[in-house]
């Protein structure tokens, strides 16, 4: 097998990076400016997902100490050198975040309100970069020749709605331990259980997406379709992906929908445990997907 | 006039000279192998064989195809290859022998990726790493091959560079392996082609005149190319690769639209304007 785990691993970390930033983002837009912390952990937990994503990627490289040649050239064509400049440019704008935040509360409060301006602009652009990044690990594996991976042109939408999934769920349990363990507040309550609302939307959205690129495999690639479903891979897809990493997650949030997570003992424990299981079945959906191409 | 090759699957016998003979020349290490229930071995193309004879066996009759890379014009591992090493190299033919096209893998520059092999629509480029594939010094000859890098069938360059054919075309004991002007070459495939329709082979055809943009390497094929291990409508990897970017991007809007719009900012609005109201009715 040309792909192995250091792939799908890769495919899971960037992705969750670029999903948690662009959730922790639009909360924060849409609840007008109201929830800069959330922003931050999204960044702090993504630049190193995103880095060690890449330490990974370049572990796998034949050659690790010509790693540097993917930065030879940009070919617009090749997946993989657009990736190469998007993860790039993508933890470049989350240090220059960092820095700018930092440097938000040494300087006087002039030079602090025009720093907004840059740092609001920033976030912008980690914002579209972040729709590059979590499609882009899904753009790498359908632009082949392989079956599952190249047969529909849903893959990346999967890779999409999932990134943001596991995104959201670190975001929430990130912020449920931290409260518990340092008492540091992240976010509130009411955010938290609409961000655990919002995942269960993305779960059904995934859902939504498998079940089209499932129809779409049986009418062009209906081999693949059953390799999936009732051929080798049956059991790791409809254990893993299927009941694992969506359906028991989901209902667990379906279970706590519109409950303050940190009400009661048993709503904490299905929220940690959903967003657990939603991370971990991230990983499972990608690494389910990376070798089934390659079976 | 470019050169090509020709594989005549009719005239092939299965000998796997040509097998041999890639491994020869090319200084490619045996490998470690098992019995599968088939004359077929190694069990697969790999980074130490580039070229490897496939048995199908059918009713009375067994057709043999010689599986390596095929040399398109769209190639799909040039496409997606992230750093420019393989790319396509013309080389002239000392002595005024025309030109080829062949599709090659620096290996110097090769990180080893391995999106090559993901990408080939023949499952003819291989990346493997360990101590067998070791080639002779890379800095005398880039061509051949280095640890990690992607590997494949070379056209034999150094051999046609210098007006000899390659290694396959000639040891192969029937001719089924030509090698010539490409033109040429087309038209004595259309005579046989029309010769085996009429004589046992109605389904005979070319593979390979105008498939991803012209083979370097073609075939004359008895039966359907999926029934000989060869995809019927090969495609590029990358004719894709704008709609799976929108495909990503789309999600990625519907995603802010759907879950996070809803439950945050139209949420958020209907609060506003409810305690609007209420703060009007007090």
């Amino acid at each position: 097998m040309t792909w192995g785990p250091l792939i799908y691993l890769y495919l899971w970390l960037a992705g969750m990076a670029g999903g948690a930033f662009m959730a922790a983002f639009l909360v924060d837009r849409f609840t007008g400016g109201g929830n800069k912390p959330l922003l931050r952990l999204a960044t702090y937990l993504g630049i190193p997902l995103a880095v060690i994503g890449v330490i990974l990627l370049i572990f796998d490289l034949g050659h690790i100490q010509q790693f540097w040649h993917l930065m030879g050239r940009f070919y617009i064509v090749s997946p993989m050198s657009m990736g190469t400049w998007i993860l790039l440019l993508w933890v470049g704008a989350a240090v220059v975040l960092v820095i700018l935040w930092l440097a938000e509360s040494y300087v006087s409060k002039e030079t602090a309100a025009s720093l907004k301006g840059i740092t609001g602009l920033v976030s912008w652009a980690e914002l579209v970069l972040s729709a590059f990044i979590m499609s882009y690990t899904g753009v790498l594996l359908a632009t082949s020749n392989q079956p599952i991976w190249s047969d529909t042109w849903l893959l990346p939408a999967l890779f999409v709605t999932s990134a943001v999934s596991t995104g959201v769920a670190l975001l929430v349990l990130t912020s449920l331990v931290t409260e518990r363990r340092y008492k540091k507040t992240v976010a509130s309550g009411h955010i938290l259980s609409r961000l655990a609302e919002a995942d269960a939307i993305l779960i059904l959205m995934e859902l939504g997406v498998l079940a089209f690129l499932a129809v779409w495999m049986g009418a062009t690639a209906s081999e693949s379709l059953r390799l999936l479903i009732i051929g080798t891979l049956a059991a790791p897809f409809w254990v893993g992906v299927i009941a694992f990493a969506l359906l028991i997650p989901l209902w667990l949030e379906l279970a706590n929908w519109g409950k303050e997570l940190t009400a009661t003992r048993s709503t904490l424990r299905m929220a940690l445990a959903s967003t657990t299981i939603v991370v971990l079945g991230g990983l499972v959906l990608r690494a389910v997907i990376t070798i089934g191409g390659q079976l | 006039m470019p050169k090509a090759m020709l594989i005549d699957v009719s005239k092939c016998m299965g000998c796997r000279g040509c097998q041999v003979i890639c491994k020869e020349w090319n200084d490619r290490p045996a490998e470690k192998t098992e019995n599968k229930g088939s004359y077929e071995n190694p069990p697969e193309l790999s980074a130490s064989t580039w070229n490897r004879v496939e048995f199908y066996e059918g009713y009375n009759e067994w057709t043999f195809r010689t599986h390596r890379c095929l040399h398109c014009t769209d190639a799909s591992c040039v496409n997606v290859c992230p750093t420019g090493s393989m790319h396509h190299e013309v080389v002239e033919i000392t002595g005024g022998g025309g030109e080829i096209e062949i599709v090659l893998n620096d290996q110097l520059w090769c990180i080893g990726c391995g999106y090559c092999a993901m990408a080939c629509p023949f499952d003819a480029v291989h990346k493997e790493v360990g101590e067998l594939l070791v080639g002779p010094d890379p800095e005398l000859n880039p061509i051949y091959s280095v640890n990690g890098s992607a590997q494949k069938c070379i056209f034999c360059i150094d051999r046609v560079q210098n007006g000899y054919e390659p290694a396959c075309a000639k040891t192969c004991p029937p001719g089924a392996i030509q090698f010539g002007e490409r033109a040429e070459l087309l038209a004595s495939a259309r005579d046989r082609v029309a010769y085996l329709k009429s004589n046992g082979f109605p389904e005979a055809y070319i593979y390979g005149e105008t498939e991803l943009g012209g083979l370097g390497q073609m075939y004359i094929l008895t039966k359907r190319a999926s029934e000989l291990g060869l995809p019927d409508a090969p495609e590029v990897a990358t004719s894709s690769v704008l709609m799976q970017w929108l495909s990503g991007l789309i999600a990625a809007g519907a995603v802010a639209a759907v879950p996070f719009w809803l439950l945050f900012r139209r949420r958020r609005r209907l609060e506003e304007e409810q305690s609007k109201v209420g703060g009007e009715q007090r």
